[in-house]
């Protein structure tokens, strides 16, 4: 008998039918009335000082309701990373010069987008051209352009508000050397030493974009008591509500980010941008409410995208390739602006230190400003760009060693008990069976090597955080039983198609009782919500969906209590299930949980039944995200992991090549939902090929993006698709709600390198720069044969 | 009626149908699509006034007396939706096809929705979708 009757199927999601039939709301759909409509006026040059802005004419247009510049948003600051060491740099127009092209001159207001569009024609600039430079190594030489001066923080910062000590100094920006990571583990020089086998390899990643169907937009609104209406696509609300109160000046509460459909997110729609800010400030000054929807040229070429890095590698090996040592070195492009520089820099280390066992371990990184748009998470945040590096080496080392690669990978995976060196414990970890499974599934042994038609099969691994303590470090849900004995679930966890509003709906039937459709979810409103760390840390399933179960394991309780004395039993011996309450192992005695709910309410004074349930991304006696420049401190409570395997045909005469088959197995520790899940791997399967064969943003000489439409950035299409299988591997993980942890971003960690590994394996070919494109293939071809 | 004005525009802005949503703009996404006398066109190419006198299907207008058409119901049941922008315009070019060739292969399939993009789903299951859904309109239940 099935353990579960709720959670562990693949039941149809619960927002299908308002999707399916054009019901669902999203952003671009909002519309009040007496609206107006915004439109940002973008520089064409990288890095320049503004000598003037003249805006009388755009003022003087018809129907223009207010024009903005940087002197009217002059001293604001925001950013995704705001720390003692890295305060915030962003603004939301610029001030004195321009950093990157698209960035912030001017926005206007207007009664309708034509005369918005209009009024920016009617703005003059001046602009004085500086040198720019686009190459992080460059960046770093003496004598190349200085992009920042000195960056002062405008404020304390939340951690500082929350009770970290202010233990770092400001970072002076030197060399245009944003941030910087330096961790070391055991002593890597010995390592080396005593290794039988060392090699060094330089890796090169590419500029890709989340792509989002839907383009980023929003809806601000200003009531006359000072409270601000917005709606726009998050990933978690406090994110936005924190930096919208810190950036206008209005306490949190203040701020109500509205629950609204969202066209997709990918770690694209996570911080403050330009444009939310500019749609409240344009409202505030107004009085109406302001809409502001980017061109698809505007999201690839303005709003955020994946971290481009060089990765210089070096493993030093013992003959049967258990791994000795690993220094790596990762210059990483973070744009103009901080980005997530910082913060990806630590996520490269921290995604790979639950795979590997490396007794020595030497890593920096070095996050560089450039004149480039600014780069940020997106799905995997680092992990796709340091697997490509590490699975790529790792297949070359076994190469040169004779050794199979995946008994390779076998001898050095973590296991189940393991403790990191930054002391975070794998309470569960499926990470051998993924390779395994993995393997024998896609008949990986008898195709490797092979090279029959040309054919080639790779492997990769990956693993993900489960959410981390990061703010606003807590999150709590709520679970409110109605007199028909259905529930609704109040949690600020927020749905942007992945599913998890469905899952957070399974996890509270299940525990309560009840069938999917007796649950009613209310999420990602900040006013209607608890609070909750969001979605964006990969803690939908292992954080919020655990405040979730506790919370409806609190309702539950509470009603067990009434049916308790009303059946004359004993709350221990009592059970939910079929929407009743009855005694374990007698079915029939029992009430249905819509006449518990009347009880409770006639003979208890009114008492109405609602579970709370909170809990932090980690441990209790974790508080912090773990230091971004040490590596320091603990990260997360339970870490995901998979195993992908790729199998490619390429023609060596063309390099042309078609991606066949992706196996995935995976490690989520129980699919709440196996086909959201599944949906989840296809879709980063799908993404990661994209990653790996041919997306790529390109800056032309003088910095501007020059494919930013689908025609000429090329997104995978529905003929491009191999044959998907996906395998789930349980764990049962002990913190997780029903053992659940991360899904939806620690897959793609493996696709690139997978689909490298196995183009290499199909023609003898080993690309080292992302993507993989067929021109590579041949010129890689070329540079052997000389 | 401004001749510059395209079909999409009309439909949104004028006609309040907000299924039919915009992605681009210029014709890449297929994310617009809406039905004009049985052909899958990217509404944000069309201009408003060359629909005159045509009939044009936007989802709003596929489910029939509150029964969702066939397709609406296998894209739920077999997870072919995720963040649901994509959906309207992909069900819609799925519905022109298969009122065309009501016994597609796979392939066939592949290539009808190729103008279509979707982010999310890796279109494994929109394409299981299609085939599920061309199986139950081949039974001849739906009357749409």
């Amino acid at each position: 008998m099935d353990r579960y009757s709720v959670v562990g199927k693949s039941l149809p999601r619960i927002d299908g039918i308002l999707k399916a039939t054009g019901s669902a709301k999203y952003t671009i759909d909002v519309e009040l009335p007496g609206m107006l409509y915004g439109k940002i006026l973008r520089s064409p040059y990288a890095h320049a000082k503004i000598l003037k802005i003249d805006t009388s004419k755009a003022e003087e247009l018809p129907g223009v309701k207010a024009v903005v510049t940087g002197n009217d948003t002059k001293g604001i600051r925001f950013a995704f990373v705001d720390t003692p060491r890295y305060p915030a740099d962003g603004r939301p127009l610029v001030e004195d010069k321009v950093r990157y092209v698209t960035e912030g001159v001017a926005a206007v207001a207007a009664v309708s987008e034509d005369v918005a569009e209009e009024a920016l024609s009617l703005i003059e600039v001046k602009y004085e051209e500086l040198p720019a430079v686009f190459d992080p190594e460059e960046a770093m030489k003496p004598g190349a352009p200085k992009i920042h001066e000195e960056i002062a923080p405008t404020g304390r910062s939340f951690w500082e508000e929350w009770g970290v000590p202010r233990s770092a100094e400001v970072q002076k920006v030197e060399n245009n050397i944003c941030s910087t990571a330096s961790i070391s583990f055991g002593d890597v020089e010995k390592g080396f030493e005593e290794s039988d086998y060392v090699r060094e390899d330089k890796f090169k990643t590419n500029v890709t974009d989340h792509c989002a169907m839907e383009p980023h937009g929003v809806v601000a609104s200003f009531d006359p008591t000072g409270k601000l209406d917005i709606w726009l696509g998050h990933m978690g609300f406090a994110m936005k509500q924190y930096w919208l109160s810190r950036t206008l000046g209005i306490p949190a509460s203040k701020v109500r980010v509205h629950r609204i459909h969202i066209g997709g997110a990918f770690g694209g729609k996570i911080n403050l941008f330009d444009y939310e800010f500019l749609a409240a400030f344009l409202s505030r000054k107004t009085g109406r409410p302001v809409k502001i929807v980017l061109t698809r040229e505007e999201v690839f070429a303005s709003t955020r995208v994946r971290h481009p890095q060089v990765i210089y590698l070096k493993t030093g090996v013992k003959k049967d390739g258990t791994l000795s040592a690993v220094h790596t070195k990762v210059i990483d492009d973070t744009g103009a602006y901080r980005g997530t520089g910082p913060v990806v820099c630590y996520l490269d280390h921290a995604f790979s230190l639950p795979i590997y066992k490396t007794p020595n371990l030497k890593y920096e990184a070095y996050a560089v400003y450039t004149n480039n748009t600014i780069r940020a998470p997106m799905r995997g945040h680092g992990a796709p760009q340091i697997r490509f590096a590490v699975e790529s080496q790792l297949d070359m080392i076994a190469e040169e060693l004779g050794l199979d690669p995946v008994e390779v990978r076998l001898k050095n995976v973590r296991k189940k008990g393991d403790v990191l060196p930054n002391g975070d414990r794998l309470n569960s970890c499926g990470l051998t069976e993924c390779i395994q499974k993995a393997t024998k599934e896609s008949n990986f042994r008898k195709k490797r090597g092979k090279k029959a038609g040309n054919r080639g099969i790779g492997m990769a691994v990956s693993a993900m955080f489960s959410g981390a303590q990061f703010y606003p470090f807590g999150t709590a849900a709520a679970v409110r039983v109605n007199e028909d004995g259905t529930a609704t679930v109040f949690t600020g966890a927020v749905e942007f198609g992945q599913g998890s509003d469905t899952a957070l709906a399974q996890i509270a039937a299940e525990e309560l009782g009840m069938t999917l459709e007796d649950v009613e979810i209310i999420s990602g409103d900040s006013e209607l919500c608890p609070i909750d760390i969001g979605n964006w840390l990969s803690g939908g399933i292992h954080v919020s969906g655990k405040a979730v179960q506790l919370a409806a394991a609190d309702a539950k309780r509470q009603l067990l209590e009434v049916a308790a004395e009303i059946l004359g039993a004993k709350v221990e011996n009592l059970q939910a299930g079929n929407r009743r309450i009855y005694v374990k192992g007698n079915h029939r005695k029992g009430i249905p949980i819509s006449n518990a709910i009347k009880m409770s309410i006639l003979k208890r004074n009114g008492k109405q039944i609602t579970g709370v349930g909170h809990c932090k991304a980690h441990e209790p006696d974790v508080n912090w995200y773990p230091s971004l420049t040490t590596g320091r401190g603990r990260f997360t409570s339970a870490y995901s992991f998979s195993a992908v395997v790729a199998e490619v045909e390429v023609d060596p005469e063309t390099g042309r090549m078609k991606l066949l088959n992706v196996v995935t197995a995976h490690d989520c520790g129980f699919p709440i939902n196996p086909l959201l899940v599944e949906g989840q791997a296809e879709g980063q399967g799908v993404m990661g090929q994209g990653q790996a064969l041919f997306e790529e943003l390109i800056t032309s000489e003088s910095g501007e993006i020059v494919n930013p439409t689908f025609l000429d950035y090329r997104v995978p299409r529905s003929f491009d698709i191999p044959k998907f299988k996906t395998i789930h591997i349980e764990t049962d993980d002990p913190r997780g709600p029903f053992g659940g942890k991360e899904v939806g971003e620690g897959v793609i960690g493996a696709v690139p390198a997978a689909i490298a590994n196995a183009v290499y394996d199909a023609v003898g070919i080993r690309v080292k720069e992302l993507p993989i494109t067929s021109e590579k293939i041949i010129r890689v071809k070329v540079d052997n044969c000389k | 009626m401004e001749p510059r004005r395209t079909l999409l525009d009309v439909i949104r802005n004028d006609l309040r149908l907000t299924g039919t949503k915009e992605g681009c703009g210029t014709g890449d996404c297929g994310v617009c699509t809406v039905i004009l006398d049985g052909k899958p066109v990217n509404s944000c190419l069309v201009l408003a006034l060359e629909a005159k006198g045509k009939d044009v299907l936007t989802i709003e207008g596929l489910a029939k007396e509150n029964k969702l058409h066939p397709l609406q119901e296998t894209f739920i049941k077999c997870g072919a939706i995720q963040c649901g922008f994509c959906t309207p315009g992909m069900i819609l070019t799925a519905k022109a096809f298969l009122d065309e060739n009501p016994n597609p292969t796979e392939e066939d399939v592949k290539e009808a929705i190729s103008g279509n993009l979707c982010r999310c789903t890796g279109y494994v299951k929109i394409i299981e979708a299609i085939l599920t859904a061309a199986e139950e309109l081949r039974k001849g239940e739906w009357h749409g």
